[in-house]
């Protein structure tokens, strides 16, 4: 499963996070989430009821759904926490890549994550793999960049092997910057 | 984090541009945009990109006329154009004329990635390349193993080198024209954690105060009049690298306040524009000018000599450390021997004598310019006395040969000049006599400066 680094130490912060389900995802899947992101970040979690398929995203010529058309329409709903995070099972894309595994505003308040191309589906994996990705999209929120240190979790992953590869923690660099961030809401 | 590229991307579509726009910034890189041809033309009127994303179908002017308009301004432009499925045809013409690559949206995440590492990458090659011929040109040895020494003075010099070069503390080297302070500057850089990097040497005392700006900052495109296409500065080009900057005592002090920003700040503008460049570089500074004069003299700023005089170097002239001329001799005879193919194995002891009798005003420069010249002269195996006839009018033994008081005082008062470049004041100061006195002899026996 996803466990934390032994050195990682969580930042205790106020500052809080909703998680919002869109059409039928697995609670465990949302809850190993969470976990994660209150363990890793320090943030405290709120998961929402699911909210139904987001048709205004869809693109039928590609079949997908438009990430950060979702992520806009999120970003623009009045909040109680500081930041939200989408989770869903559908397939995901922005208008210029043919997919993501994650969409998120970089400095912002908003993300998206998807499991539909994690694979292994209800796997301990799998759950691992949607954590990873959660913790990368926050770190952009908190308005960090790509990482060029291969054993960060900002670290670009290009494909599952890639992110597989990655530790469920960040570089001393990336540490210090999301603890820095953090800090100051 | 990763490298600061500046890419442009160019689209029609609000969501192409942004979503490619918010995918580069993660990737590190500073993005801008714009929703035409025309728009793109006006922001690089204000700086210029290191890349260029360009959609080839827009309205107005499009991609492949946009193409041609920004390889005008920016000949070695890094431009990738993107294209949908049905117009690959197109984006081939594009590469045709002049376009690094193309890509079909929407593409794949790593796509991109891996597009925008590569331009980085030959970006930083062709920086590198620039600097790697500037070095070869040169003919300098670069390695700390590859420096000649035999006096205690330098030996002492260079085992301090060792301990200074990995450290990114800024260096000041003095010593007098010739003595080898930029071949000690690569020795350091070599040495140095930027070894990698560029070296980037610029000769401060060589230029206007406007090229030298210039030459420094970069400028935009229009920036000033005949900037007729934008251009890279040495600051720029020594990111990741050294900067050396040669006669640092010949800077303006206005200068002096744009480069202390510079140092400060790791980034700058270029001329023109008004957009920061970011740059990280090692100083390494050389001057054959007493700074702390000059600053006495309210000629060169407090605060600059400061910030570049973090550790110094002093290097002895050649007549100070004369053990150091024949290692030197036999190292550079070695070299011409190899670049002439002559049959030349050493020296006499009479020449030997005669080099080490000399007062070489001109330093290891003066030395490399003999010994080339007496390979070249060179009839036998060994170099004697003949081929280093030229010599002897500087050489001390002979002085009191044949000659009459007056060729010794023509050949005194050549050598007095021929040390101080030149300049009739400092050489009626070495001889002893004033400015006017010297002027009437120069004028007598008709000594002309070059």
């Amino acid at each position: 499963m996803t466990d934390l680094a032994p050195d990682q130490t969580a930042t205790q912060t106020a500052a809080g996070i909703e998680l919002i389900p869109f059409g039928q995802v697995d609670p465990l899947a949302v809850s190993v989430v969470a976990a994660n992101l209150q363990a890793l970040l320090g943030l405290n979690t709120r998961v929402q009821a699911a909210r139904p398929n987001p048709e205004y995203a869809y693109i039928p010529t590609r079949q997908q759904f438009d990430a950060i058309k979702i992520i806009k329409q999120l970003s623009h709903e009045t909040r109680e926490v500081y930041f939200q995070l989408g989770v869903t099972n559908l397939d995901i894309c922005t208008p210029i890549l043919t997919f993501v595994f994650g969409e998120s505003q970089l400095g912002g308040n908003t993300a998206l994550v998807s499991l539909n191309r994690l694979q292994g589906n209800g796997t301990d994996l799998a759950y691992e793999r949607v954590a990873k990705i959660s913790v990368h999209e926050v770190g952009h929120i908190l308005g960090l960049e790509h990482c060029w240190e291969v054993r960060c979790l900002m670290h670009f992953s290009r494909d599952v092997a890639q992110l597989d590869s990655l530790p469920i923690s960040f570089c001393e660099t990336c540490q210090y910057e999301t603890s820095r961030r953090l800090g100051q809401l | 984090m990763m490298q600061s590229m500046r890419i442009l991307v160019v689209d029609d579509e609000e969501p192409i541009r942004e979503s490619l726009s918010a995918w580069l910034q993660k990737d590190g890189y500073q993005v801008n945009m714009a929703d035409s041809g025309q728009a793109a033309l006006g922001s690089i009127g204000d700086c210029f990109f290191d890349l260029y994303l360009v959609d080839i179908k827009m309205p107005g002017m499009d991609g492949l006329e946009l193409l041609g308009r920004i390889k005008e301004i920016q000949a070695d432009a890094n431009i990738i154009m993107i294209t949908a499925h049905g117009s690959i045809q197109t984006a081939v013409e594009a590469m045709k004329r002049g376009a690094c690559d193309y890509i079909c949206k929407p593409f794949d995440p790593d796509e991109l990635s891996l597009m925008t590492e590569r331009v980085s990458a030959n970006q930083a090659l062709k920086d590198e390349n620039i600097a790697l011929r500037e070095q070869l040109m040169e003919h300098h040895e670069i390695s700390f193993e590859g420096l000649v020494v035999e006096s205690q003075a330098l030996r002492d010099i260079f085992t301090s080198l060792k301990d200074v070069a990995p450290t990114p503390a800024p260096v000041l080297i003095t010593g007098e024209t010739g003595v080898g302070k930029e071949m000690v500057a690569r020795a350091i850089h070599m040495q140095s954690e930027q070894a990698y990097g560029p070296f980037v040497a610029i000769n401060c005392g060589a230029q206007t105060e406007t090229l030298l700006q210039s030459e420094l900052f970069g400028h935009e495109r229009g920036a000033f009049t005949g900037a007729v296409k934008a251009r890279r500065g040495r600051l720029e080009m020594a990111n990741n690298g050294t900067l050396f900057l040669d006669e640092v005592g010949e800077i303006s002090g206005k200068m002096q306040v744009s480069l202390l920003r510079v140092l400060e700040e790791k980034q700058f503008q270029r001329i023109g524009g008004n957009q920061n460049v970011e740059t990280d570089f090692r100083l390494i500074c050389a001057t054959h000018r007493d700074l702390s004069e000059l600053i006495k003299a309210d000629q060169f700023r407090e605060d600059f000599y400061y910030r570049i005089n973090v550790i110094s170097i002093h290097i002895p002239p050649l007549r100070e450390r004369l053990a150091d001329v024949p290692v030197l001799a036999d190292h550079f005879l070695e070299r011409y021997v190899q670049e002439t193919g002559k049959q030349v194995a050493g020296w006499t002891q009479r020449s030997i004598g005669m080099l080490m009798s000399y007062h070489w005003p001109g330093n290891v420069r003066e030395l490399r310019n003999v010994v080339e010249r007496a390979v070249v002269l060179a009839r036998g195996r060994m170099i004697g006395a003949t081929e280093l006839s030229f010599l002897q009018p500087e050489v001390e033994e002979c002085h009191f040969g044949t000659m009459t008081l007056k060729e010794m005082e023509i050949s005194h008062i050549t050598a007095a000049l021929e040390s101080t470049d030149g300049n009739i004041s400092q050489a009626a100061r070495q001889l002893g006599i004033d400015r006017g006195t010297l002027a009437r002899k120069m004028k007598r026996y008709q000594l002309n400066l070059k």
